[in-house]
């Protein structure tokens, strides 16, 4: 089972996938893609480990190569935060040795998939503005919004958070 | 109360307008006495650490108007993520206490919760 939680910042997204993943065969893992760069990173990170303290969660920090991560155990449930951050590190962290982000990330997911039982991932909607970006920004727009496309296809489930209200897209209405 | 979603140029005033809000119940960006809030980002970036103090006042308005300002690129200014957290995260609790949440895509209101 693939789910994917869409939506903007600060939507719900998160909580409402720690609500899916808690419900899904154990071990449960959470596949952390954000790199801690600065103080701002450390606060969301502080946030969100508070937010799935005693929850059961396992934490595994990946910022890139998603697609060779191997889990300590197979068949249980991972949730995978996500998208935007693995898509931004596989594009900037290492300059020198560019990778196709489209083709890694979604090679990333497509490796959990294979060692899950439940895998949900959570992205974000970054092409909802104008296009006043650099030529850098806008190559990141489109390999989410391409990654974001493809993941979906695979996908059992589509959710977007509004306001903490999962709207689906597709698959099974809750 | 009902809280009424969308980005920009949605159809939001129309829609409050279409539940028989006029020009003169609907407060622009302050909180006032009106039976109804539009622009509630704005109250929210004037003051983000601030945002959840206006729970209280927000839930005694019979409806209450918010951009949804989280999508797009995330910004690069701390000031703008700030703001764009903050009425995320307000919105998400007035939709849990709402009893209606109505979202705007185009000018087609959407009934999220409740009916």
């Amino acid at each position: 089972m693939l789910i994917l939680l869409t939506g903007g910042s600060a939507c719900g997204k998160s909580s409402y996938g720690e609500t899916l993943a808690v419900q899904g065969p154990k071990p449960l893992y959470y596949v952390a893609a954000m790199e801690p760069y600065d103080e701002e990173c450390l606060q969301k990170i502080a946030r969100h480990r508070a937010l799935r303290a005693n929850k059961g969660f396992e934490t595994i920090e990946r910022y890139t190569g998603v697609d060779a991560l191997k889990l300590p155990q197979a068949g249980g449930t991972v949730l995978l935060e996500c998208l935007c951050n693995l898509t931004a590190n596989e594009m900037y962290i290492q300059p020198d040795a560019p990778v196709d982000p489209v083709q890694k990330v979604v090679a990333g997911v497509e490796n959990l998939m294979g060692q899950t039982d439940t895998l949900i991932v959570i992205t974000n909607d970054v092409g909802s503005d104008d296009e006043a970006y650099s030529e850098q920004t806008r190559a990141y727009i489109r390999a989410l919004g391409e990654i974001n496309a493809r993941v979906a296809a695979m996908a059992d489930r589509v959710y977007e958070l509004v306001a903490g209200i999962p709207i689906c897209l597709k698959g099974e209405t809750v | 109360m009902i809280l009424i979603l969308g980005g920009a140029a949605s159809g939001k005033r129309t829609y409050l307008a279409s539940l028989g809000y006029g020009i003169e119940d609907v407060a622009d960006g302050v909180l006032d006495d009106k039976k109804a809030l539009y622009g509630l980002e704005k109250l929210v970036a004037a003051d983000p650490e601030g945002a959840e103090r206006l729970l209280p006042a927000l839930l005694e308005k019979e409806a209450v108007a918010c951009c949804e300002v989280g999508s797009g690129v995330i910004p690069i200014r701390y000031e703008q993520r700030r703001a764009r957290e903050a009425t995320g995260r307000l919105c998400i609790l007035l939709a849990a206490r709402a009893e209606k949440v109505v979202r705007l895509v185009a000018g087609i209101p959407t009934v999220i919760k409740g009916a």
